[in-house]
């Protein structure tokens, strides 16, 4: 599973500190270039399989605003 | 509002994409400041994602958490907008009294806490009656 996010709305280092929360659930591989920062979500716990994906982004973005 | 008007309004733009919203968005009329806060609000009840350009076209992606029929989320949108428009309000308000908020907890801040050294410095510096000035230098020599 890939997650691209847009660095215009979102930065490096909110991504890292929510993939630091959600560690439990999933291994996390965070790569970035000029535009995007791309994560690449491996080895998800079953249970969280089906909404890993939006929660995470949802929880980047309620980061953002703090 | 009549659909017909609404159409009408080029700052503000939704379409359906497999089974999600996509609000597009005027960032001259709606700051990304205000997007951030519209979209914390919702978290807990939709799934929002951000992308698009910050000078042209801000595009908000947002999905119902349950899963929402075609009207649901028509409305989930409509509300999601309103919540935008409050925040644009209260952020155009933040910036308009910033400074009058820094000057009053300036001010608050220097009346809680007078540096004692200081002003009584300063007090004897300015000398408003004239003590310090010796009797001689105020009234002349002794005769």
């Amino acid at each position: 599973m890939t997650i691209r996010f847009n660095k215009n709305f979102y930065n490096l280092k909110t991504v890292e500190k929510a993939s630091q929360a959600y560690q439990g659930l999933a291994d996390f591989k965070i790569s970035q270039n000029k535009k995007v920062i791309t994560v690449k979500l491996e080895n998800i716990v079953p249970t969280a399989k089906r909404k890993i994906e939006d929660e995470f982004c949802n929880y980047v973005l309620a980061m953002m605003k703090q | 509002m009549s659909s017909k008007n609404r159409r009408n309004i080029k700052t503000i733009k939704t379409q359906k994409q497999n089974g999600q919203l996509v609000i597009s968005l005027n960032p001259k009329i709606y700051p990304l400041e205000a997007i951030y806060g519209a979209c914390y609000v919702f978290v807990d009840r939709a799934y929002l994602f951000l992308d698009g350009d910050p000078k042209k076209e801000i595009k908000v992606f947002i999905e119902g958490k349950r899963k929402l029929d075609s009207k649901k989320l028509e409305e989930l949108a409509g509300e999601f907008k309103n919540e935008l428009l409050d925040y644009v309000l209260r952020t155009a308000i933040a910036k308009n009294t910033k400074k009058i908020r820094e000057t009053i907890v300036e001010k608050a801040l220097f009346s809680a806490f007078p540096s004692e050294e200081t002003s009584e410095e300063e007090h004897i510096e300015s000398d408003p009656l004239g003590i310090a000035v010796p009797w001689e230098e105020k009234y002349g020599e002794k005769k």
